[in-house]
């Protein structure tokens, strides 16, 4: 195998997986919050909160695509780059890849169509169960993924097979605590993404003085309690993680440790069972801990100061420094979760299936120069995509509630049928 | 269990090619359908809430194919690399612009261009990720599955099956749409009926694609009995529930779309 297309086939798929991850991070963070907002609305018949519902999910739509465009890239770069991998693990790796694509991905998008265009169409229960089957199916969806990746960290229930892993037993592949685990910490990462981004656009029209007031006072307060609630979540689950990894990858705590001593024994070790090889983590594994940890401390102590301030109204209104700094910790969320990635899959090199299959047997044989051409294609659209995404989403962020595109049809003279939520939807 | 795993796997991916060929073809006749602003944004129209909930039976596909056939996956989609890549870059493309068509709003030169970007994005994206598709399927139909076809006669073969996904994008799109953009989605078919001329052009696409997949040797490549044997049920215990949304779907969006008298007039559902 050529050196330079595993580079190149790692180089891209880290590109296609981190976009993937942020952008659902905040998909699966605003989803929680608007499912939550939209039944208390549905409930109090409240017409702030109706535009709440409005307001974040118009985002929520926006940010939707990019999830979707970079995780059908990234399915399909298992067997692109990968299929070493698919060949040896596809048994287990294979078949949690399909459920979720049909328990969760195939719902979850038929479903938001159904929210997105069956507004005014649906009764307003209908409409919010339909948004709750959305936000739960994006949480199955997270579930089979990390079941997909608990297995190349930690593959349980299984044994091999000639040259292919096969399911001894499922529960304990469904249950692996490197999914189970995982997946909490995830979720709560999630809500903290979603809840700082809530809390900070909040916080610029307040600071702007938006005469919605009592709109961006309350998603304010959502937002605050969310990422809270999302950083306990994630900081339990994250140390629960740590005590056992020990025992399963303690390569990755020695690297993260920076532990000399510990990691030559290891490698040593590991050296004596798997052959000779370099089985130590690069240093960016460490790298990625270190940026996680440091990006936790910040935003608890912003959180702490947070909750306290949300409960004072006046604060909540007119404490402009506070607004500021919200606005800025936006990003916070961002670095922690991509530093946290970065420390798990990076700490789990040269594995791509743990003590089982390297990243060097599992690429596809494919030229470096194919590989260098789909890297470069791959990376001009994402990054183009992303920019646009991240404008359109700050342009939409910072507009007044009311004037969004969501909820909104075009009045039908003549009293047809209308069709005209999808007209809203595609523009002038 | 295998052929049970084929069924399936079949089911999904020619309903993908049916739903989601439809508006790739749709996509690909935008210049031809639309002549004007009101009729690009009816044509569009059509498409977009069939759009995604159509896409996901490839993704289903996909996930099916590496989930009961895991090896086969890996050695087709690495075979076919550069064809794959288009097809993404294609798809890619093309639903970028139909999300993002309305995310900018007016009537200035800004929005016009932002628009006039997405229109060409769906339209460019709909014939790459459609040629490459045709691509792959010609190579199939000729029994190579594993490397790109580079025979200069498979030109020929890409352009015929480029003309079913055309037809069948028209076929769509005079079901779908009103007024002109409808009569010359129309005009093709001849007297024929719009639902019939649907039906043929499906059937075409379907046979081709059957045609191309009937080569493949998918029982040797499964995987293993233990895997199959609670995958393929669960596969199978899914289905209903998910044709049922799919059927929700069309019964709640799958009237024509018209052009509205009044476009400035938006009103908000409470």
């Amino acid at each position: 195998m050529n050196a330079e297309t595993l580079e190149l086939a790692r180089l891209q798929f880290a590109v296609t997986a981190g976009a993937h991850f942020l952008f659902v991070a905040l998909t699966l963070g605003l989803a929680t919050i608007v499912a939550c907002v939209q039944l208390r609305a549905t409930v109090s018949r409240d017409p702030v909160r109706t535009e709440m519902v409005r307001f974040w999910g118009q985002l929520y739509v926006i940010n939707y695509a990019m999830g979707i465009l970079t995780g059908l890239v990234m399915e399909l770069q298992f067997g692109l780059s990968w299929s070493g991998l698919t060949h040896f693990a596809g048994n287990v790796f294979g078949s949690a890849l399909a459920m979720e694509t049909l328990v969760a991905f195939f719902i979850e998008s038929t479903f938001l169509a159904v929210w997105i265009f069956g507004w005014g169409r649906l009764g307003p229960w209908a409409h919010v169960a339909v948004f709750w089957v959305v936000a739960l199916t994006a949480y199955a969806s997270a579930y089979w993924i990390l079941v997909a990746n608990g297995l190349m960290q930690n593959p349980v229930g299984t044994r091999v097979d000639g040259d292919t892993l096969v399911v001894t037993d499922l529960s304990a592949v469904l249950t692996n605590p490197s999914a189970v685990t995982a997946f909490w910490h995830i979720a709560g990462g999630a809500l903290l993404t979603g809840g700082f981004l809530v809390a900070g656009v909040s916080a610029y029209h307040l600071y702007r003085r938006s005469r919605h007031g009592e709109l961006f006072t309350r998603s304010l307060r959502i937002g605050v309690f969310t990422a809270l609630a999302g950083l306990v979540l994630s900081v339990v689950t994250g140390g629960m993680q740590f005590e056992w990894l020990g025992d399963v990858q303690a390569m990755k705590i020695a690297a993260f440790e920076g532990d000399s001593a510990e990691l030559d024994a290891l490698q040593a070790a590991m050296s004596a069972q798997f052959g000779a090889g370099d089985y130590t983590p690069p240093s960016l594994a460490r790298a990625g801990g270190v940026v996680m940890l440091l990006a936790f401390a910040l935003m608890l102590w912003l959180l702490i100061a947070g909750a306290l301030l949300a409960s004072f109204r006046r604060a909540v209104l007119r404490f402009r420094l506070w607004h500021v700094v919200l606005v800025a910790s936006i990003p916070l969320p961002y670095i922690a979760m991509i530093a946290g990635w970065v420390f798990r899959e990076v700490g789990r090199q040269p594995w791509v299936v743990y003590e089982m299959l390297t990243v060097e047997d599992a690429v596809s044989d494919v030229s470096d120069t194919v590989m260098r051409a789909s890297l470069l294609t791959f990376t001009a659209i994402f990054g183009t995509l992303i920019a646009v995404t991240v404008w359109l989403l700050a342009r939409h962020a910072r507009r007044d509630p009311g004037t969004g595109f969501l909820g909104r049809v075009i009045d039908e003279r003549g009293g047809q049928e209308p069709s005209t939520a999808v007209l809203t939807f595609v523009g002038r | 269990m295998e052929t049970l795993a084929v069924v399936t796997l079949a089911f999904y991916v020619l309903g993908y090619f049916v739903l989601g060929g439809a508006d790739l073809g749709t996509g690909m006749m935008l210049p031809f359908l639309a002549r004007n602003r009101a009729e690009r944004r009816l044509v569009v129209a059509a498409i977009v809430p069939f759009f995604l909930t159509s896409e996901v039976w490839l993704i289903a596909s996909a996930g099916l194919l590496i989930g009961f056939f895991p090896a086969l996956e890996g050695e087709l989609v690495s075979g076919l690399f550069p064809l794959i890549v288009v097809l993404l870059a294609g798809w890619v493309t093309r639903d970028a612009g139909v999300w993002f068509r309305g995310r900018v709003t007016g009537d200035g030169v800004a929005a016009r261009s932002w628009r006039a970007g997405c229109d060409a994005a769906i339209c460019a994206g709909s014939w790459l990720a459609a040629g490459a598709w045709a691509w792959i399927l010609s190579g199939m139909l000729g029994g190579t599955f594993t490397r790109v076809l580079t025979d200069p006669a498979v030109i020929f073969a890409v352009l015929a099956v480029l003309v079913v996904f055309g037809l069948h994008g028209l076929a769509f799109a005079a079901l779908r749409l009103t007024g002109a953009p409808q009569r010359r989605a129309a005009q093709g078919f001849g007297a024929m009926g719009e639902k019939q001329a649907f039906a043929l052009t499906a059937a075409a696409l379907m046979t081709l694609v059957a045609a191309a997949g009937s080569g493949l040797e998918l029982t040797g490549s499964a995987a293993d009995p233990a895997t199959l044997a609670w995958l393929v049920p669960a596969a199978l215990a899914l289905t209903p529930l998910l044709m049922a949304s799919q059927v929700w779907v069309w019964w709640l969006f799958g009237r024509r779309v018209f052009a509205p008298e009044d476009q400035d007039n938006n009103v908000l559902i409470p």
